[in-house]
């Protein structure tokens, strides 16, 4: 190999050049195992992480047990109706203390050594206890609870002690996007059951980049496109759209719809049957909360990157997508559906089926996005080309959703969480709003 | 030693052998790509083919990973076909394996019929292997039959390292 393939340690990752309009990231990030090391303990230890939606647990007693950040969790709906997420690993030897990935139970029994707790943590039951001593109290080995607050449904956790924001004051500008989905019903959102589990053999930023990425809509999805247009597809009635910085990290596209919207955008392709109750679902949005903010909130699309690893696209269906890397070159991916617990039934099947067109490991778009970006991550072994450019829009004040400022945004988040000063995050952290780049 | 059939189980040999016959010519023309052959000759009009999902298999008001009516699986083939599905472009190798075939309920005119089936794919440097079960609904077309549920309920808990399901299983 030749001395100018190589790379010189400590060279920095991303290069922001707001001067010359210019920002790469140098590929070693999708495929250096020392950096997918170090992600884990700068980035998924520290940030408040995605973990579930509050429907996911209904009921007293409901749970789900999930990875999040690498770490196996239990999220519980305790008997007193507080939800706690809890350390998925028994305080005595380690075992996990629930196996099933969701139910309703009482208590968790460890089936190791029958260790017993409630769902509110506590350890309520040790077989043979005369084998421990005076010192010996219940109360210091209940399960390991940690950091978790929610807001307006989406329940999330953090692993640092030491961290410094509320989970309102982390989420950031994003509370408006968040909002803009939980007041699509009335009576709460829910999650559908039946997720979507699958991966990609790609490093885990590479779902994250594509799925702010609207530059390759027309481009990857020519098949999508046509067949939505063979359905009766209409383009947009208003043109436009932009990318915005929200803070930590977080970045948005909101456009006009390309399609339809369940909730509540009717266009041909759903059919004459439903037009006038969508329309009806319209026009009750306009009384509650005046044109402008009605048609923002049925009649506007958006995609939402919450950093670092969750994704809310909110278009013809919406998809909550929680993605996890798996070392520096593979991620699982975990999709379900969101929408509005009383949702009439007719359109409910509506928004199943346009889900399932366009998402998930068989749907007609998906699949292309993860064949790219495992396509990204082999031509990426070809290490003469070190850099991936994401300038696009650096040139406008207001980024179109083509331009790439909400990649641009994790990136910066990334870098600075990575390498910046971890006693005082805030003095290299600047917050861009608005779409307006800081120069 | 002969053992001999009775009137009935003669009957039900002959259906179990059509019915097997007719699973192994499907799985030829899909794994030759004759796929057109296949939408035209072995489906009914009102055709339903699912994949339920891999974490809640048995609910109906679950999402699942396929759900096509007629027009969406036509348009899954003619896809497939014109080469506009990049992970199956070129197209994968794939190798159908079907066993335990049994007519479950025989109403005459229509069946339901259980198998397991293994797919093999191998293409763009991977190889992933599907394992579950058919769950078909039959309708009996002549000589032959035409399906008119399809539905394959995969027994993996998910398909992180398959990542996607691009070919029809």
């Amino acid at each position: 190999m030749s001395t100018e393939l190589r790379w010189p340690v400590g060279d920095p990752i991303v290069l922001d050049d707001r001067e010359r309009l210019s920002f790469r990231v140098d590929r070693r990030a999708y495929t250096d195992d020392d950096l997918a090391e170090r992600e884990m303990t700068r980035i998924f230890d520290r940030c408040w992480l995605y973990v579930g939606h509050e429907s996911e647990v209904p009921a007293p007693g409901s749970y789900v047990a999930r990875d999040v950040g690498g770490r196996p969790v239990v999220m519980a709906r305790g008997s007193d109706g507080v939800i706690r997420v809890f350390a998925n690993s028994c305080p005595h030897r380690g075992a996990l203390i629930c196996s099933q990935p969701a139910g309703r139970a009482r208590s968790f029994r460890c089936p190791y050594h029958d260790w017993t707790f409630s769902n509110r943590g506590d350890l309520v039951g040790v077989p043979i206890p005369d084998g421990y001593g005076p010192s010996f109290r219940k109360a210091d080995f209940g399960l390991a609870q940690h950091r978790s607050d929610s807001y307006r449904g989406f329940v999330f956790v953090t692993f640092d002690p030491r961290q410094p924001r509320t989970l309102t004051e982390y989420l950031a500008g994003a509370t408006e996007y968040l909002d803009l989905i939980d007041d699509q019903s009335e009576v709460g959102m829910e999650v559908i059951q039946g997720a979507q589990l699958h991966g990609a053999r790609a490093n885990w930023k590479l779902m994250m980049e594509n799925s702010v990425d609207i530059y390759h809509f027309r481009a990857l999805h020519k098949r999508y496109v046509g067949y939505m247009e063979s359905l009766g597809s209409v383009p947009p009635r208003r043109r436009g759209g932009f990318g915005r910085a929200l803070g930590w990290g977080h970045g948005a596209n909101e456009l006009p719809p390309a399609a339809a919207r369940p909730l509540a955008y009717w266009t041909p392709m759903f059919g004459a049957e439903v037009r006038p109750r969508i329309e009806a679902t319209a026009a009750r949005f306009v009384d509650r909360f005046g044109a402008e903010r009605a048609e923002r909130i049925t009649g506007t699309n958006r995609a939402l990157l919450i950093f670092p690893n969750l994704m809310i696209i909110d278009a013809i269906a919406i998809t909550i997508r929680k993605i996890d890397p798996i070392g520096a070159g593979q991620m699982a991916i975990t999709s379900v559906a969101l929408a509005p617990k009383d949702e009439d039934p007719d359109i409910r099947e509506l928004r199943k089926s346009h889900y399932l067109t366009f998402l998930g490991p068989a749907g007609f778009a998906t699949p292309d996005d993860i064949e790219i970006i495992e396509s990204c991550q082999r031509g990426y072994l070809n290490r003469a080309v070190r850099y991936s450019d994401l300038s696009r829009g650096m040139n406008k004040a207001v980024p179109e959703t083509t331009d790439e400022l909400p990649a641009r945004e994790f990136w910066r988040q990334w870098d600075r969480l990575m390498y910046g000063d971890d006693e005082h995050p805030e003095v290299v952290q600047r917050v861009e709003r608005q779409g307006a780049e800081v120069r | 030693m002969t053992i001999e059939l009775t009137v009935d189980d003669t009957a039900q040999v002959r259906l179990w052998h059509r019915v097997s016959q007719f699973l192994f010519r499907e799985a030829r023309l899909l794994d030759e790509w004759r796929l057109l052959e296949w939408y035209d000759e072995m489906l009914t009009d009102d055709i339903r083919y699912a994949v339920p999902a891999t974490d809640v298999r048995d609910e109906a008001d679950a999402l699942g990973l396929i759900d096509d009516d007629a027009a969406r699986l036509r348009q899954r083939v003619e896809q497939l076909l014109a080469g506009e599905v990049w992970c199956e472009n070129p197209r994968s190798r794939t190798h159908r394996m079907i066993s335990n075939v049994e007519v479950l309920i025989d109403r005459g005119t229509h069946l339901d019929v259980v198998a397991n089936v293994v797919v093999h794919r191998f293409g763009h440097r991977r190889s992933d292997v599907y394992v579950g079960k058919y769950r078909f609904a039959l309708v009996v077309d002549g000589e032959s039959f035409r399906i008119r549920r399809r539905v394959v309920v995969l027994d993996h808990e998910t398909l992180v390292e398959h990542g996607k399901l691009s070919i029809i299983l």
